[in-house]
């Protein structure tokens, strides 16, 4: 049954609030109603309190003391600075207590809040520059904590000393520089720890000792100078994030207590140097990238990293890979190695799960019929900017997915075919030496081809649309007229602007002849671009 | 009722710049962005918290909210539940069908506790 | 410059699909996507398509419109949206770009969606919208629009 607190101060329900009965108990919504203090006659059947977004900017003393059933109590978006003790008294069954968005200086340190079966505390957005060493001695059941977004200058170690029970906590978006050896010992149930977007340099090397638990730990965006060696001693750590830091190396066996990791994130720093050994024995590790580490000379041993996905190893100094690349990686789905120094290619005959290969702008000269055998799930394939200069009729025959092919800034002189059919963006664009003409019989779903000639697009459209060199303007016409032309000359139907049901099976005609009219090739023919070769 | 100006559409409290058709654009300094599904339309909307079922992350440029996982009614963050859906039960986190050894179901709290 | 060619967008609501004659409103595909398409109108916001593991799942054929507005931020370019929508399961994407100048400008640098994704704006973007708002469940075809015979010769 619905309550509304519209007529004389309804018994149980405050005026303007909006309460709602399951049996004897009563949920209480007072939001965005421009309260300045807490209703006074609310029932003590209440088990769930919204006094969000509205101006109150205290909690007078027992204002809840006889809500024994409450269950969930939400303040945030009002005006608080302080709460005492006292303000929360009676609250014997709270589990969820909400003050984010509030302006909370600081908690109470004499007499701390007794809530004993608090779960779930928020106190994000709110103006804390330090927390109380007993701020929690009445709350230690306490298993979610919210303190982000706040102006904590240091981590409370002595307050968190009181939450054995804590699982999952934020102290991001605050100003902490530095984290104390043993600052969480005694969290061993903590699961989350969301330290990002604080000014952290440096880290004890034993400060996550007593943290047996965490599985999640985001430390992205500090000003960590030294990989976090402390993370050693975290062995259930699945999940790892230290993106945008400013640390130089990664260094030998870095990862070697942290069995369990299934994601790294540590893009966005000057990374210059990773041990050899550094991703060995990570079986969980599905994704490992590393862009602009410039001091690897050699490709990473990853022995014992078998689940590996997706691997990126950009902008460094690779000039070969292992040859039993794939046997390590037999999962391996996207493999991107672009701006190496790469000369020759290993068969990757094993990695039969791979889609994506990217290996542009690297010295590749030749690929042997073995180097993409097998590949059946390949749809994306770059070797542009290579120095290539012949492949093997058979490179390409077992492709049978393929959809995307690279070859441009090249020095091929022809381009087997075989198994390119698929292909519906092919790039061939620079291979000075390529004067054959690939017609639409090779490439029957071609949507995009890139020439090195402009003859060689006179394939996929009639050149006569083109020809009257009287007609044709100095600039070439623009494109949306040169389509009408096109389409009109072609097909000689009528039409006028409103649709027109008749012209239901001419549009199916379209569909037919699509591929007439929806492969681009570029160069686009033109005058100074004729259709002849002028070489004959 | 121009179609770009800021317009009557948007009177919530935490709204910073919106227009007619999709709800709020920005919101004020600390509140959760959450992209609300209504029949066909999503609008946007400013709020303390977010809805039951997604989670709030916080940073420099902006607050959004994220759902949780299928499994979970409210959560913490992705990787972490704090209240499962019905037929679910959690525990360090994990909303999951059954309990592990030496634990039983509480069915009203939907937690797996001490046997 | 790629040939862009232009499309007719057919929107008819679901109450009214047995008697109702469409809205038909004009619109240019971009990315060499021209091509049919048809599903249920669905609205999602500028800020929304931002990353791969966002909420929402649609079942059955839906068509994504998004009405861009300049004073969003752009969470990514708009090209990687549209490639976002398709991968979520649109069957075609229409772009609002009445209120953001450059989103026409850098939806053609475009050159291969795998699915139609269609500009409008002015008055066609404007019904569209004010149907949207109205927030009834609505079919829409996107088909290729023919130009007629006569329209560009000097008779």
């Amino acid at each position: 049954k619905i309550q509304d607190g519209e007529g004389p101060e309804a018994p149980s329900c405050p005026f303007h609030c909006h309460c709602e009965e399951d049996g004897i108990f009563l949920t209480v919504d007072c939001s965005e109603i421009g309260l300045s203090s807490v209703p006074s006659n609310l029932s003590p059947f209440t088990t769930y309190l919204d006094l969000s977004m509205n101006n109150i900017s205290e909690i007078q003393p027992r204002a809840f003391h006889h809500l024994h059933l409450l269950s969930e109590l939400r303040i945030s978006g009002n005006q608080l600075r302080y709460i005492s003790g006292q303000a929360l008294q009676g609250l014997h069954n709270l589990r969820v207590l909400m003050l984010q968005n509030n302006q909370l200086e600081r908690l109470p340190d004499d007499a701390p809040w007794d809530l004993p079966n608090l779960l779930s505390l928020r106190l994000d957005a709110n103006l804390l520059s330090d927390v109380p060493s007993e701020a929690f001695e009445g709350v230690r059941s306490l298993r979610h904590l919210w303190l982000d977004d706040n102006s904590l200058t240091e981590i409370p170690v002595m307050a968190l000393d009181s939450l054995p029970s804590l699982q999952a906590m934020t102290l991001a978006l605050n100003q902490i520089t530095h984290i104390p050896d043993y600052a969480f010992a005694n969290l061993s149930a903590l699961v989350v720890l969301h330290l990002h977007n604080n000014h952290i340099q440096s880290m004890g090397s034993r400060c996550f000792e007593g943290l047996q638990s965490l599985e999640t730990l985001d430390l992205n965006y500090n000003d960590l100078q030294e990989f976090p060696v402390a993370v050693r001693t975290l062995s259930k750590l699945q999940e790892l994030g230290f993106h945008n830091n400013n640390i130089k190396a990664i260094p030998e066996r870095a990862f070697v207590g942290n069995p369990q990791l299934q994601t790294i994130h540590f893009y966005e720093n000057p990374i210059q140097f990773v041990g050899k050994s550094a991703f060995q024995f990570l079986p969980k590790l599905h994704t490992l990238s590393l862009n602009g580490a410039t001091q690897i000379q050699e490709f990473p041993d990853l022995k014992g990293t078998t689940s590996l996905e997706i691997l990126t190893l950009t902008r460094a100094g690779l000039s070969a890979l292992p040859l039993d690349l794939c046997e390590q990686l037999p999962r391996l789905r996207v493999l991107e190695l672009s701006h190496n120094q790469i000369e020759d290619l290993p068969s990757f005959y094993h990695c039969s799960a791979l889609q994506e290969i990217g290996l542009q702008h690297n010295k590749i000269r030749r690929i042997e019929s073995s180097t993409f055998q097998q590949l059946t799930s390949l749809k994306a394939l770059d070797l542009s900017w290579n120095v290539l200069e012949s492949i093997h009729p058979d490179a390409f025959v077992s492709l049978h997915s393929l959809i995307k092919l690279d070859l441009s800034e090249n020095r091929l002189s022809s381009v087997p075919v075989a198994g390119l059919g698929g292909l519906t963006h092919l790039k061939l664009r620079g291979n000075t030496f390529l004067y054959e003409a690939f017609g639409p019989d090779h490439f029957p779903h071609m949507r995009v081809i890139e020439m090195p000639y402009a003859y060689q697009c006179c394939v996929y459209a009639s050149c006569d649309s083109y020809k009257p060199a009287g007609s044709w303007d100095t600039e070439q016409s623009n494109a949306h007229e040169d389509l009408q032309k096109r389409t009109v000359a072609v097909y000689q139907i009528h039409a006028d602007a409103q649709y027109d049901p008749y012209l239901e099976d001419f549009q199916l005609e379209i569909e037919e002849s699509k591929l007439q009219s929806s492969v681009q090739c570029t160069p686009t023919p033109g005058p100074f671009r004729p259709c002849d070769s002028l070489l004959g | 009722k121009s179609i770009s100006g800021v317009s009557s559409g948007c009177q919530q409290g935490g709204c910073l710049t919106c227009s007619d058709y999709n709800g709020c654009l920005s919101c004020k300094p600390r509140f959760f962005m959450h992209l609300k599904r209504i029949g066909m339309k999503q609008i946007g909307v400013c709020m303390t918290s977010c809805p039951p079922g997604f989670y709030g992350t916080r940073s420099p440029e902006r607050n959004t909210c994220t759902k949780c996982r299928s499994e979970c009614d409210s959560c913490f963050d992705k990787n972490f539940c704090t209240r499962c859906r019905a037929g679910f039960y959690l525990h360090l986190g994990k909303c999951q069908e059954s309990c592990p050894d030496s634990m039983v179901h509480n069915d009203t709290q939907r937690e797996c506790v001490l046997s | 410059e790629h040939p862009l060619l232009r499309a007719l967008i057919k929107v008819t609501l679901l109450k009214h699909e047995a008697t109702g004659k469409p809205i038909v409103v004009e619109g240019l595909f971009v990315g060499g996507s021209a091509g049919k398409a048809e599903g249920r109108l669905m609205q999602y916001h500028p800020l929304s398509l931002c990353n791969t593991s966002e909420d929402e799942r649609q079942d059955g054929d839906f068509i994504t419109i998004v009405k861009l507005e300049h004073r969003v931020p752009r969470c990514l370019p708009l090209l990687d949206k549209a490639r976002m929508a398709l991968d979520k399961g649109a069957q075609a994407v229409i772009f609002d770009v009445s209120d953001d100048a450059n989103a026409a400008a850098e939806l053609r640098e475009a050159n291969s969606f795998s699915r139609p994704v269609v500009l409008v704006e002015a008055q066609g973007a404007e019904d569209l919208m004010g149907l949207v708002n109205k927030n009834e469940e609505a079919n829409v075809v996107i088909e290729i629009k023919v130009e007629p015979k006569w329209l560009h010769y000097d008779v």
